[in-house]
């Protein structure tokens, strides 16, 4: 290992890359949400605004996951902790 | 290419640093909108009319929008909360939409998502406290005694999970918007962004918004109704 400090920045940005995998599974069950909504919506035309907004709380609790690991990706690429925790402790 | 909070200048107040970064400033800029639409507002109907025309009419429907949303979502007696949400409401949307002037969003910084989570967070005790008293303390120890740990951290999960979600979607659109204008050629840069941002300004923003406030109100409907 010639250079710590780029090891520890390739690593990081390949847990980045890794974290923001948890899209996958996150868009797979807002698919889910939305075909449901509709499938009862084409049931019940009538009741198609409560289900619109119901839906939609749906999509924002469901899109929470997919918020975290985008926050862990956006943490690890520019404000990671183990960088400046190697800088201080290679000074 | 960049899209950290920049900090303008600094000021010391008996020893202790004040930074105004661009947070602030742009969060004065927003809150003198709408002070100035409040006064606009309240100047046009001094001359009130039982049957509202023009302007009138307007602002009565958005003031209505609210109560009709409160009334819908956390019932008759918490129906005063609509006002407090409609304030919400045209901040954070103005906050987000600031980014369409070349403004950074307010809500892209976390200590603006987190202050309006910790007031739904407070909001939700107060209201829980005053409509049910003691019952709601009870909750909290609600199946058994050992569930006390578990449901303290359900509950201060809620701000945490609130703040997350917009900040993340906002921060999200803006390094988007950022990369993308750091990438593209300047001939393109004048064409194709204007759709990212209808995407990303305007109906993230503004959906994002009604979910928080829509979120809120279920919550605390949920601590103020057994």
């Amino acid at each position: 290992m010639q250079d710590p400090l780029a090891f520890i920045i390739a690593v990081a940005h390949i847990a980045a890359a890794i974290s923001l995998l948890n899209g996958l599974l996150t868009t797979l069950g807002q698919g889910k949400i939305v075909a449901t909504a509709i499938e009862s919506m084409a049931r019940q035309p009538e009741a198609a605004g409560s289900i619109r907004g119901t839906m939609f709380i749906g999509l924002a609790m469901g899109e929470t996951s997919g918020i975290y690991g985008l926050l862990i990706a956006i943490i690890m690429l520019f404000a990671n902790p183990l960088v400046s925790l190697y800088i201080q402790y290679a000074m | 290419m960049d899209f950290n909070v920049k900090n303008l200048f600094v000021f010391e107040i008996g020893g202790i640093e004040v930074w105004i970064t661009q947070t602030i400033v742009n969060t004065w800029i927003i809150m003198l909108v709408l002070i100035a639409f409040a006064v606009y507002t309240r100047i046009r109907l001094r001359k009130f009319e039982e049957i509202p025309t023009g302007f009138q009419n307007v602002v009565e429907l958005g003031v209505e929008a609210f109560d009709d949303m409160a009334r819908e979502t956390a019932g008759d007696e918490l129906m005063s909360l609509g006002s407090w949400f409609f304030m919400v409401f045209l901040f954070v949307t103005l906050a987000n939409l600031s980014g369409l002037v070349g403004l950074r969003p307010p809500t892209a910084d976390f200590a603006t998502p987190l202050a309006l989570a910790l007031a739904t967070f407070f909001l939700i005790q107060i209201m829980g406290l005053k409509f049910r008293k003691g019952d709601y303390l009870r909750s909290f120890f609600e199946p058994n005694l050992i569930f006390f740990p578990l449901n303290v951290i359900g509950e201060i999960a809620r701000p945490i999970s609130l703040s997350f979600r917009l900040f993340g979607n906002i921060l999200a659109g803006l390094i988007l918007m950022t990369l993308i204008y750091a990438l593209l050629p300047t001939v393109i840069r004048l064409v194709l962004p204007a759709a990212l941002h209808a995407y990303f300004d305007l109906f993230t923003g503004v959906l994002q918004t009604y979910i928080f406030c829509v979120l809120s109100l279920t919550f605390i409907k949920g601590a103020a109704e057994p």
